[in-house]
């Protein structure tokens, strides 16, 4: 009995004081699978640096919360993880729209966030004056610099002009649209169709049709994952032809690449399983090792570096101190299976992770996602249909 | 005038869809009257079976579709007893509430078990097409469409010519009426209402192949199901088939036509609800 005290009162005293960062990520709703992607991501970090001793001494302690994909949910999670569970710093944040719903809490509590998603620009607008958000996605502007370079790589070499867009009619396909068409005019593109659709409807057939008379080289399409078995069924039946069918969706469907209708259609990516780099591969080992599988959800990954380069921020900084571990953040400085993590400002916020030259594009060939684009990255030639 | 003629055939053909979801909701609804918000849901349990019989099993989903009807209807049936039939006798806002919250408890329940991922069946017909000139009819489409077609047909022959189907009107007119001269009221009431879920499944095989399945999917289609049975009149079964061809033609005309059509499609069908409830009480002020 008295060992079974002693043993609980250590462990209680083991616990005392060490490190706890929240974790506020979309387990359910629509940005789930980045969401339960991450998870995993954060539970292998997690492991491995309270193999190698925990920070500052002790093991590291992570408080997961569900946003449940929705602003509404996600501010009391946020107040609760920072007000009740009093986490020393947040991490997580998938969706643009619950981390703009978060900005005025986290702002009024002096949250230190290192945060992985949420591209749109608002997002950057209303973090721009917290003095201690580190963002590791890209902004959004850097994703489209990123598809105008493959798509400008087109022109050049498989002579695509003429650009449909189908964009879905909320915030996430339609914040920027005028200023991507205007991008690809100056690019040099003819914008031949932009046209909404409903997201989740299915109905695409109106919309091919009127992409079909205008004979785009490339149909972009900016939705989300529910639209692409529907909307690449309806490009067969109609038999649009398209050099490239090129899609940005924050996740695919669960097994898309065994369909036989996702052969050859494009994607933006961080990172798939498959990149040569050093640190990706030694990921993807310890992955497999921990879960059993392999997987090709860059929130996996990109949640990993995220606590890991927390982990070691706060450890150089001897203390939990926000203004001290911020100013270890900045000086980040290691290779990740995305390339070399730095953090310098971008338009507006200060310490920015991975920009533009990050991005890889991919092709469904052969049931998998295939690197096509860099062309120094490419593990395949990519099929272009024209 | 070919962009016109695709667009005619487009809207034909997701009408179909709409129909198929329709039919189970016009038995429900317009011909015994069970307000069932959770639909929608039915259609879910259906698209997420065929999705597990084609991803852990390897059988087609049309193969899969009597079975999963079959086992809807166990479903349906369960949740008649378990729930429904103690509402009946209710004001009808207890049954749309009690519905609902099934709606949503069916959801939540998909969500926590399956989560939030979209997922997508694999058929060698999937983008199977009829090529007619420069017309394209989808092919599995068109079979939604022939299958609504039968099973209004089927539902038609059953209510008229049938002793269930008299029953199931009797009912309908006159619960207490047909208490009376010895119709057993409660079966009729849980045949009608599995058989309603059973439909809905059906719709969501369909709707497994053609788009996804997700905790989501069923919304959407039950909606504008409510729609379709609300402008072809309730208990009008052929009038479903009408209406729903007005809807996706109607949808596809704005798609195609209307600038930033896309986005103002879901407006399609609350404006026809409108139009039709309106003209209904112009009429019947006259």
């Amino acid at each position: 009995m008295k060992t079974l005290l002693m043993t609980g009162v250590l462990l209680a005293l083991s616990g005392a004081g060490a490190v706890k960062v929240g974790v506020l990520l979309p387990l359910s709703g629509g940005g789930s699978v980045s969401g339960q992607a991450a998870k995993n991501g954060y539970q292998l970090a997690l492991d491995e640096i309270n193999r190698a001793g925990g920070v500052l001494g002790k093991p590291l302690e992570l408080e997961f919360a569900d946003d449940g994909s929705a602003p509404a949910k996600a501010v009391p999670e946020f107040v609760k993880l920072v007000t009740v569970e009093k986490v020393d710093f947040m991490a997580g944040g998938v969706s643009s729209a619950t981390s703009i719903a978060i900005s005025g809490p986290a702002k009024q509590y002096g949250t230190f966030m290192a945060w992985i998603g949420a591209a749109a620009v608002p997002v950057e607008d209303a973090f721009a004056d917290h003095p201690y958000f580190f963002h590791y996605h890209p902004w959004s502007y850097y994703n489209f610099e990123a598809i105008l370079g493959y798509f400008k790589y087109l022109k050049t070499y498989k002579k695509a002009k003429n650009i449909a867009i189908a964009y879905e009619d909320g915030p996430f396909g339609s914040a920027g649209i005028d200023a991507t068409v205007d991008a690809f005019r100056k690019a040099g593109f003819n914008v031949v169709l932009t046209e909404k659709f409903k997201t989740g409807s299915g109905n695409f057939g109106p919309l091919v049709s009127k992409a079909k008379a205008a004979k785009p080289d490339i149909l972009y399409w900016v939705g989300y994952d529910t639209d692409a078995l529907p909307l690449a069924t309806e490009i067969r039946q109609q038999n649009l032809q398209l050099g490239l069918l090129y899609g940005t969706p924050p996740s695919w469907p669960v097994g898309f690449e065994k369909n036989k209708l996702a052969d050859n259609v494009a994607g933006l990516s961080l990172w798939l399983s498959s990149s040569p780099n050093k640190d990706s591969r030694t990921f993807v080992a310890a992955y497999r090792k921990k879960y059993g599988t392999v997987t090709d959800e860059y929130f996996a990954p990109l949640a990993y570096v995220n606590l890991k380069t927390l982990a070691a921020a706060i450890n150089a900084a001897g203390t939990t101190d926000k203004a001290k571990v911020a100013a270890e953040m900045a000086k980040t400085n290691v290779s990740t299976p995305f390339g070399q993590l730095t953090f310098s400002p971008s338009l507006k916020t200060k310490y920015q992770g991975f920009k533009a030259g990050n991005w890889l594009h991919f092709q469904y060939l052969g049931d998998a996602r295939v690197p096509v684009f860099p062309i120094k990255f490419a593990q395949k030639p990519m099929v272009y249909g024209k | 005038m070919d962009l016109f003629a695709q667009t005619l055939v487009n809207g034909l053909l997701q009408s179909g869809l709409y129909a198929l979801v329709a039919s189970g909701l016009a038995l429900a609804v317009g011909v015994v009257g069970i307000v069932n918000f959770a639909h929608g849901e039915y259609l879910m349990i259906g698209a997420f079976l065929a999705w597990a019989g084609s991803a852990l099993l390897g059988v087609d989903p049309l193969l899969s579709l009597p079975v999963i009807a079959v086992a809807v209807y166990g479903v349906g049936a369960l949740t008649y007893r378990v729930s429904i039939r103690h509402v009946l006798l209710a004001p009808e806002l207890n049954q749309m509430l009690l519905t609902f919250g099934l709606g949503i408890l069916l959801q939540n329940l998909a969500l926590m078990l399956l989560g939030g991922n979209t997922r997508t069946v694999s058929t060698p017909y999937q983008a199977s097409s009829l090529q007619l000139g420069e017309l394209s009819v989808g092919g599995p489409k068109a079979l939604a469409f022939g299958l609504a077609a039968a099973l209004l047909g089927a539902l038609y022959f059953t209510l008229y010519r049938t002793t269930l189907g008299r029953q199931m009107r009797a009912v309908a007119q006159n619960r207490r009426g047909a208490q009376l001269i010895g119709i057993d009221v409660d079966r009729v009431y849980l045949i009608a209402f599995s058989v309603s879920c059973a439909l809905a499944a059906v719709a969501g095989v369909l709707v497994s192949v053609l788009l996804f399945a997700s905790p989501t999917v069923g919304l959407v289609f039950a909606l504008k199901a409510f729609a379709i049975i609300v402008m072809a009149g309730l208990g009008n079964l052929t009038g479903v088939l009408w209406a729903s061809a007005l809807l996706g033609v109607s949808e596809a005309l704005v798609q195609t036509y209307v600038p930033g059509g896309g986005g103002w499609s879901d407006a399609v069908f609350f404006l026809m609800i409108f139009g039709t409830l309106v003209l209904r009480s112009y009429r019947g002020a006259r």
